[in-house]
């Protein structure tokens, strides 16, 4: 189907804090506990809506062990927006958040907008990482921040349509040069606002899956 | 065993004749066995030329020079060319290379097509291409002669020139029956037909002596024509000439499998009929991308594959036998146990693969924890020993008190991670799904025990992948723990901590891509894909993602026989991304639809096929492929020990 914008994305953060499940989560309503560890990367997309507008969103989900880095730094290049995720449980990966980041802002073009998401939020008992260390954590470094919880789709949907707005708010105000797939935007048919896309005419919090 | 059978050429009179005029002295003499007459009986020489010669690089110091003969027996027409001995300047070639070329007694009758070059500047030459495939080296006449030797040629066989090509002539092809019978009939003089490409054959005039046979053949020649015509209209004919002359593929191919098609022709174990049957299902298999390519629009122009020639007729592996079972098993073993003849059984697993059950014995042997030569009695204790070892290393972290672990960070991770990931491998398959299964919990105690076996490597994500497999075959953790460890000694690089031993491969990869491929290279070259990460995963865990796991057993066992090449994986990448090249260049993929559309090959890949494919590759780059891939390259053992694993401090952030 054609979409007016198609946005990279690329999903980061250490081993294990879920971020196949969230991709599956957004791209499948569904939450499977088990499933393959991720070696590489892997691929999944969905189309959104965003001001009437359809948007397609192609998500690269990459292996989280720090021996991939090398590899998964290639995948930075022309990603529109990022996910870092870490889990609420794990206090380690909430500490690794600064390198990902440090990462992330030396491979990714400078525009990208990064989305702070705190996983496993169901696990609220076991939480070693309270929501405002989260908050303080994104307010510092200039991201958004959400927590969410793959396996009950708690703000699954937000934090990537939110993701979405941000970036097609950018485009708006020509912080983008759109014809220059780089910024990990690609123009679909030039932008008419259609009714095509709109199937549940939302206008910035609309979702779809029509992939 | 080849070597020697390709060495030993007391039976070719021709070489006995070289032998006693003293232009060419190969080897090992056994001069009893030679006989003192210089042809045997009813042989004639009816052409001779010297210094034609093989140009087996680039460089001029590495020519081979050699005699060109035309030797008729009876009603057949042999050729041979024996290099000169120590004639050339070629240091760097040995005596076992300039062998490797020699030419022994062709039949005629075996030859498909010869194509002739004049070129306006240097010398003339000739390549000569078998029925069944194989081409020979092109052979240069610094002394003339191409015009003699097709003039002799033709009068002792069927010679047309091609419609398509002037410079090319096709041969007889006696595994045509109609072909034998103009043989038989010794019609060729009459039947050539070389200047007069498309009008039928006059065979009516001289075959009027034989009258009873001339209704048949008149019936046939249109026919025959016919076919000769389909020939000539291949276009990949002049394509793959191109590329033999351009590689010098031709002639590592030539080297290397002469002897063994010729033997294996012979002992009927993939003769050139079945050869020709698998060429068929190559072409069908061939069929499959294009018609998946049908759906998509091909946007750009596709620059034909220089090899596709040589992959659908000049080489092609062998087809796949059935699985090795258990009285076949049974034959490589003497009384006590021992493997009487490894080579030959990995040959055979090469083909074939393993019957399940065999599994557990032979990748033991394979994988290298046990040595063929060992009895059974000696594996047995083996194993007795290997537990108790096992048992004192696991201990090793076993004994790790909750205490003292809050003092060890690094265990902790380290377990955590393992503890991570098996939970995450495999679990669709019977033997590890399911809750508390306890085959997972082993797969976390050999990690982790692998881990303190080898505390510099660790653990790293893809292991479990290939310790699943095993374990589910060995069924016993100790001795997965040990074929894994044997594993790992070759494919621990994998998993370094800077990827040196996935960079290596890659960059193999893109050399072998070079090579087999070369618009397919410069596609990847101007795309800036030259790093090949989206072949990451097929060799991190060889192919164990874009297979089901019977077939990822079966890849691995035969990877493991290192039969060709110990880099057949990276043939296997080869022949996968040349099936798609059409699509992958057609749709000019940018980097993430390349890298999607190869991660979404993952259960599409026809593993016999692409087994095939990547043995014909193999064959074809021959030294040239085996030149693009760096000493110390994984699987092969590291050159030097102690760096692999040097992992330190090294931080790769």
């Amino acid at each position: 189907m054609s979409y007016a914008y198609l946005f990279k994305y690329i999903i980061i953060g250490d081993t294990g804090v879920g971020k196949s499940c969230l991709l599956l989560q957004f791209t499948d309503k569904r939450f499977q506990p088990v499933h393959d560890l991720t070696i590489g990367v892997e691929f999944g997309a969905r189309m959104i809506t965003i001001d009437n507008k359809p948007i397609k969103l192609q998500i690269w989900d990459t292996a989280g062990q720090e021996s991939f880095r090398s590899i998964t730094r290639s995948y930075y290049r022309g990603a529109a927006g990022a996910l870092l995720v870490y889990d609420i449980t794990r206090r380690e990966t909430f500490n690794h958040l600064a390198s990902w980041l440090e990462d992330a802002r030396q491979h990714a073009n400078a525009n990208m907008t990064i989305m702070l998401i705190g996983n496993k939020s169901d696990l609220a008992h076991r939480r070693a990482v309270t929501t405002e260390e989260g908050e303080q954590f994104a307010k510092e470094h200039g991201l958004i921040f959400m927590e969410a919880s793959a396996k009950t789709a708690q703000n699954v949907e937000e934090a990537f349509i939110k993701t979405a707005a941000t970036i097609y708010t950018k485009i708006q105000d020509g912080v983008f040069d759109v014809s220059n797939e780089s910024y990990g935007i690609k123009v679909g048919y030039s932008g008419i606002p259609g009714p095509s896309g709109g199937r549940d005419g939302s206008s910035s919090q609309g979702g779809g899956c029509c992939n | 065993m080849q070597e020697a059978e390709l060495h030993d050429l007391s039976d070719d009179a021709d070489y006995v004749a070289s032998q006693q005029q003293g232009s060419a002295s190969m080897m090992r003499c056994d001069s009893g066995k030679r006989s003192s007459s210089s042809e045997p009986e009813g042989a004639q020489i009816v052409y001779l030329k010297d210094n034609v010669t093989i140009h087996p690089t680039l460089f001029a110091s590495e020519r081979i020079s050699g005699r060109l003969k035309l030797i008729k027996q009876g009603s057949s027409i042999f050729m041979t060319w024996i290099p000169y001995k120590g004639q050339s300047t070629n240091a760097r070639l040995s005596e076992k290379d300039r062998n490797l070329y020699t030419i022994r007694a062709v039949p005629f009758a075996d030859v498909k097509s010869i194509k002739r070059h004049t070129p306006a500047l240097g010398w003339q030459y000739i390549i000569v291409v078998l029925s069944f495939g194989l081409a020979f080296p092109p052979l240069y006449f610094y002394n003339g002669g191409v015009r003699e030797f097709l003039a002799t040629v033709k009068q002792h066989v069927l010679l047309m020139r091609s419609a398509e090509d002037s410079n090319v002539f096709l041969v007889n092809d006696f595994q045509n029956p109609l072909q034998r019978t103009l043989s038989s009939l010794e019609l060729p003089r009459a039947v050539s037909a070389v200047g007069v490409p498309s009008t039928p054959v006059p065979v009516g005039e001289s075959a009027s002596q034989q009258n009873e046979e001339r209704t048949d053949i008149s019936a046939s020649i249109p026919q025959y024509n016919r076919r000769q015509r389909q020939k000539g209209h291949d276009p990949a004919r002049d394509i793959s000439i191109q590329v033999l002359e351009k590689f010098s593929l031709v002639t590592k191919f030539a080297r290397e499998t002469t002897s063994q098609l010729f033997h294996e022709t012979n002992n009927n174990g993939f003769g050139p009929l079945e050869r020709r049957n698998s060429n068929q299902s190559t072409l069908d298999y061939s069929h499959k991308p294009s018609d998946y390519d049908e759906d998509v629009p091909i946007q750009s122009p596709v620059e034909p594959d220089p090899l596709e020639f040589d992959k659908l007729s000049l080489v092609w592996g062998k087809p796949r036998q059935p699985p090795l079972g258990l009285e076949e098993w049974t034959s490589f073993l003497d009384s006590e146990g021992r493997v009487v003849d490894p080579k030959a059984l990995r040959k055979r697993i090469f083909y074939g693969g393993l019957e399940h059950k065999f599994r557990k014995k032979v990748w033991a042997l394979l994988l290298g924890y046990h040595t063929y030569e060992s009895t059974y009695a000696e594996r047995e204790y083996q194993k007795s020993i290997k537990k108790t070892e096992y048992e004192t290393i696991k201990n090793q972290w076993q004994s790790i008190s909750r205490e003292q672990a809050k003092r060890c960070t690094k265990f902790r991770e380290r377990k955590g991670l393992i503890e991570k990931d098996v939970v995450r491998t495999d679990r669709s398959v019977s033997f590890y799904n399911g809750d508390e299964n306890p085959n997972v919990n082993l797969l976390r105690d050999i990690l982790l025990t692998y881990s303190f076996y080898n505390f510099d490597l660790g653990y790293c994500q893809g292991m479990s992948d290939l310790l699943s497999p095993i374990l589910f075959v060995m069924e016993d953790e100790s001795e997965s723990f040990w074929c894994f460890v044997a594993l790992m000694e070759r494919l621990g690089p994998n998993f370094n901590r800077d990827q040196n031993g996935m960079h290596s491969q890659l960059f193999a990869l893109s050399k072998l891509v070079e090579l087999l491929d070369s618009p397919l290279h410069n596609y990847f070259k101007q795309s800036d894909f030259l790093n090949y990460f989206f072949c990451f995963r097929w060799i991190l865990i060889q192919f164990k993602r874009e297979l089901e796991y019977e077939e990822t057993m079966r890849l691995w066992e035969v990877l493991w026989t290192r039969h060709f090449s110990e880099h057949l994986h990276l043939y296997l990448c080869v022949a996968v991304l040349k099936r798609y090249r059409s699509k992958i260049i057609g749709e000019q993929m940018d980097f993430d639809t390349l890298l999607k559309f190869i991660n979404e090959l993952s259960g599409q890949i026809d593993l016999d096929a692409t087994l095939r494919d990547a043995e014909a590759l193999c064959i074809c780059a021959g030294e040239n492929g085996a030149a693009c891939i760096p000493p110390g390259t994984p699987p092969s053992l590291p050159v030097d020990d102690g760096s692999f694993y040097n992992q330190q401090d090294y931080d790769v952030l």
